[in-house]
């Protein structure tokens, strides 16, 4: 009987001071929390088994000037109902404090601690208010995000030390690694505690490579900041541009055409394969089972040849715009394509049953770095990880972007959780998305691949200050968020950018203990998140 | 006198000069396999000449174990190699010392690398120390066990006799079986000692995962090149071990130019052909769990003592 019942209507019943905000455009319904009942709605959302809902996305915003004070969002994606709920809570003026709900909903300490370290907001009663991505040696009083804080403010240095979690007693060993890695890996601190060769704990100390780039955001105009978007995490060019242009699209009002939506799809699957392929390998080679790896580099190489012949750019930069795609592909591109897939498929299985058939590889992979379904619920796991773990989302069959309305996709899950788990997703994500591919070039309609930001007389429309669109892509390492609010004159307000590293990181944490330290890189591995892209 | 030295120094020359090229030739073989076209199998070379131009920078935190390991264990593993016969079957140096003076050699130059690993204090340097002592300890006996089931038949400990035996056919029981048994056992003790997979991996950067790196991570310039130098030494010395106990076949048994000259030739392609095998193994495994090493170890201790116990069953 619940599930016909519409989520607002029960929201409104259940809590009567709620406020229901009016939206004209988006699937998803925003309430008006009193900053008092907050934890009560997060945890009826979050617990009651008719909603299952999962927190995807929780940001604040700067308000100053249209109004006096900052306001939070947290956006929870329901399980059992297609429209997702936000619920805002609104400070007033120079109100720091807001009430945490990380006690009630673990998903959220990474998200409250990086709006105290950006915005200076205090979430009252988190167990864990250590600095996150404000490193102990910016000064104090550094809140980025702060409207009032000028975007190329030079901050100085101030002298401080993170306190990491200690495991005291005999036998017991902290193991340091990083930021600074032997080979091309990006910057992450990592401290194991560990009693011999087994890892008791983890703590992740990350947010080396801070850029600012949602301070950035704020200094470009909405059809101006594609480039930007794109550098977010550079293996997810079409990724995060397309959930960008996403938003921006949605908040102007601009209607993009068929074929810019098709090939939408047809590079973000892809960036997805290339991708895939390149992990497929390196998961391999960090058992020191090369072989798959010089082959996965073979092909991974063919893809982003591939790529530049069709873009100009290996890593297919500059193919998205706010209304379409800049790329057009001649009809023999739509031949050529599934031909050059074809052949990459047929290699790809012969490689694909040779690496099923190394028992000592299999060995390796097999309950290594097991991530439990429940952890992976707790911690709101997206993903590639998410779908090893058994939790079965994927935004392409769940809430359809670009073309994906139009495509029958089939979502690879397991259920062990281990390194064996997220490579066989990624293998079937490999065969998915020649598949998705070649339906892309065979049913690719004919027209025009952009829609013209304000030349559309009747369409297109500025934004008003404030008014702000949210957008969900399923990149290759999993479910994209923008939340991009406008200021006056077509200025960029707010952008939150949300990669999937960001909610995949903390998990990780607990998907190694118990495991033993030779093996952490090849669960990191297989996790395969992103540095850059979680630390912004 | 003077043929001694003469036979002593090219023996050294020899070992010296070949061991680099193996390096090589593994690296090579793996690419080739990996459909790569890889490094020159001369790569190796130019490293090590690299490296002794370089300056070597040393942890403050260090004591005198630290810079004087890289010459322990480089003149340990020359001195062990020196024990095994390349060319010809007597070595000069054959009175120095038996087969287990040589397993103790090799021993030496371990146990300094696991020191200087602990020496800097560094995380990694002591996780790759504590590994290497696991391995170490359970390669020795399967090592121990392996040649003692050759020297059995041979009547003699001294691997100078074991080989001249072997090669005149003398005194040697006919049936294969634990000659075979006692070398594929000597094959996994070398995959293990010469840090190969499945396992350690030569090729990796992964900190947490090495065992040999990890004791040398600390090390740069010439104190590197003569570790790296050791190491290339010591997977020659035990490839020479194999190729020259167990098919001792070719080698000059006399100290003739002739015989020389072939018996030089034919220890070459076993050594290549060992080298190469070693490369292919590294193409078709992933390294075990650190863990799972010590079943691999035992299984080359089994095999190792099954030779031992079929040489008394055939024999009787």
């Amino acid at each position: 009987m619940a599930d016909t019942e519409s989520a607002d209507d029960v929201l409104k019943a259940e809590f009567p001071p709620l406020v229901q905000i009016e939206r004209t455009r988006g699937d998803f319904i925003q309430f008006l929390v009193q900053k008092e009942l907050l934890p009560a709605v997060v945890q009826y959302l979050h617990t009651h088994p008719r909603w299952h809902s999962r927190l995807a996305l929780l940001w604040a915003v700067d308000d100053r000037p249209m109004r006096e004070g900052a306001s939070l969002h947290y956006l929870f994606a329901l399980d059992n109902a297609r429209q997702w709920v936000v619920l805002s809570v609104e400070l007033e003026g120079a109100d720091r404090l807001f009430p945490s709900i990380t006690p009630h909903l673990h998903a959220a300490q990474w998200y409250e601690r990086e709006i105290r370290d950006m915005f200076g907001l205090i979430p009252i009663g988190h167990p864990d208010l250590r600095r996150l991505v404000r490193h102990e040696q910016w000064p104090k009083g550094t809140h980025p995000l702060q409207k009032r804080f000028p975007w190329n403010k030079v901050i100085g240095r101030q002298q401080g030390e993170y306190s990491f979690l200690h495991i005291e007693g005999e036998g017991v060993f902290e193991v340091p690694v990083g930021p600074i890695h032997a080979g091309i890996i990006e910057p992450g601190h990592f401290r194991f505690s560990v009693a011999g060769e087994p890892i008791m704990q983890l703590e992740l100390r990350h947010f080396w490579k801070h850029r600012g780039v949602e301070k950035l955001f704020e200094q470009r105009i909405l059809t101006d900041a594609v480039p930007l978007a794109e550098r977010v995490s550079g293996d997810t060019t079409v990724g995060h541009s397309l959930a960008y242009c996403q938003a921006v699209e949605t908040l102007t009002g601009l209607e993009v055409p068929r074929r810019g939506r098709f090939l939408r799809s047809l590079f973000l699957e892809l960036e997805r394969l290339h991708n895939h392929l390149g992990d497929v390998g390196a998961i391999c080679n960090d058992t020191a089972y090369s072989l798959p790896h010089a082959h996965c580099g073979r092909l991974k190489e063919q893809v982003m040849q591939l790529n530049d012949r069709l873009s100009g750019s290996r890593f297919l930069r500059g193919v998205n715009r706010v209304g379409g795609v800049t790329v057009d592909l001649t009809p023999d591109c739509m031949t050529e394509i599934p031909k050059e897939l074809g052949r990459l498929d047929e290699d790809f299985s012969e490689l694909e049953s040779i690496i099923a058939a190394n028992s000592s590889l299999i060995d390796r992979l097999e309950t290594t770095g097991v991530l439990t379904a429940r952890t992976a619920r707790d911690h709101a796991v997206v993903g590639v990880v998410g779908r090893a773990s058994g939790l079965d989302y994927d935004l392409r069959r769940d809430r359809p972007f670009a073309a994906y309305g139009e495509l029958a996709v089939k979502v690879a899950t397991y259920h062990y959780g281990d390194v064996r788990a997220r490579m066989r997703v990624r293998v079937d994500e490999i065969h998915e998305s020649i598949r998705l591919i070649k339906r892309l070039c065979a049913t690719m309609p004919a027209g025009p691949i952009a829609a013209e930001p304000g030349l559309d007389s009747k369409g297109p429309k500025t934004p008003k200050a404030g008014e702000w669109a949210l957008s969900a892509v399923e990149g290759w390492r999993g479910e994209i968020l923008y939340m991009v609010m406008a200021g006056e004159n077509e200025t960029i307000h707010r952008c939150k950018v949300r990669d999937p590293s960001f909610v995949n990181w903390p998990a990780i944490q607990w998907a190694v203990v118990g495991n033993i330290i030779p093996d952490f890189p090849l669960i990191n591995k297989s996790f395969n998140l992103s540095y850059a892209g979680n630390d912004l | 006198m003077i043929l001694a030295l003469v036979l002593t120094a090219a023996h050294a020359m020899i070992l010296l000069a070949i061991s680099p090229l193996l390096v090589g030739l593994i690296r090579k073989v793996k690419a080739r396999l990996q459909l790569r076209q890889g490094a020159s199998v001369f790569q190796p070379y130019a490293d090590l000449v690299k490296l002794f131009r370089k300056e070597p920078v040393i942890s403050t935190t260090t004591s005198w174990i630290f810079t004087a390991a890289p010459f322990v264990v480089f003149s340990s593993t020359l001195a062990a190699g020196l024990l095994v016969p390349v060319f010809i079957s007597h070595v000069p140096l054959s009175f120095a010392g038996n087969i287990i003076a040589l397993v103790y050699l090799l021993a030496l130059g371990t146990f300094f690398l696991m020191l200087a690993g602990l020496d800097a204090g560094s995380a990694f340097g002591g996780m790759g120390s504590s590994r290497e002592a696991i391995v170490a300890s359970l390669t020795e006996p399967a090592m121990m066990l392996s040649v003692f089931a050759i020297a059995l038949t041979a009547g003699s400990t001294n691997l100078s006799t074991v080989v001249h035996q072997t090669a005149l056919l003398q005194g040697i029981v006919t049936d294969p079986a634990p000659h075979l048994m006692a070398f594929a056992a000597l094959f996994i003790v070398t995959l293990a000692e010469a840090g190969r997979v499945p396992i350690d991996n030569p090729a990796t950067h992964l900190e947490l995962t090495m065992i040999h790196e990890a004791m040398i991570l600390e090390y740069s310039g010439r104190y590197l090149a003569l570790i790296e130098w050791a190491s290339a030494l010591k997977l020659t010395v035990l490839l020479s071990l194999m190729a020259n106990v167990f098919a001792p076949w070719g080698i000059a048994t006399t100290p003739e130019p002739a015989g020389l000259g072939i018996g030089l030739l034919v220890y070459l392609v076993k050594v290549a052909g060992l080298a190469v095998a070693i490369g292919v193994i590294e193409c078709m495994f992933a390294k075990l769990r650190l863990f799972r090493v010590t079943d691999l170890l035992g299984v080359a201790f089994i095999l190792a003592l099954l030779g031992l116990v079929f040489f008394y069953i055939l024999r009787s």
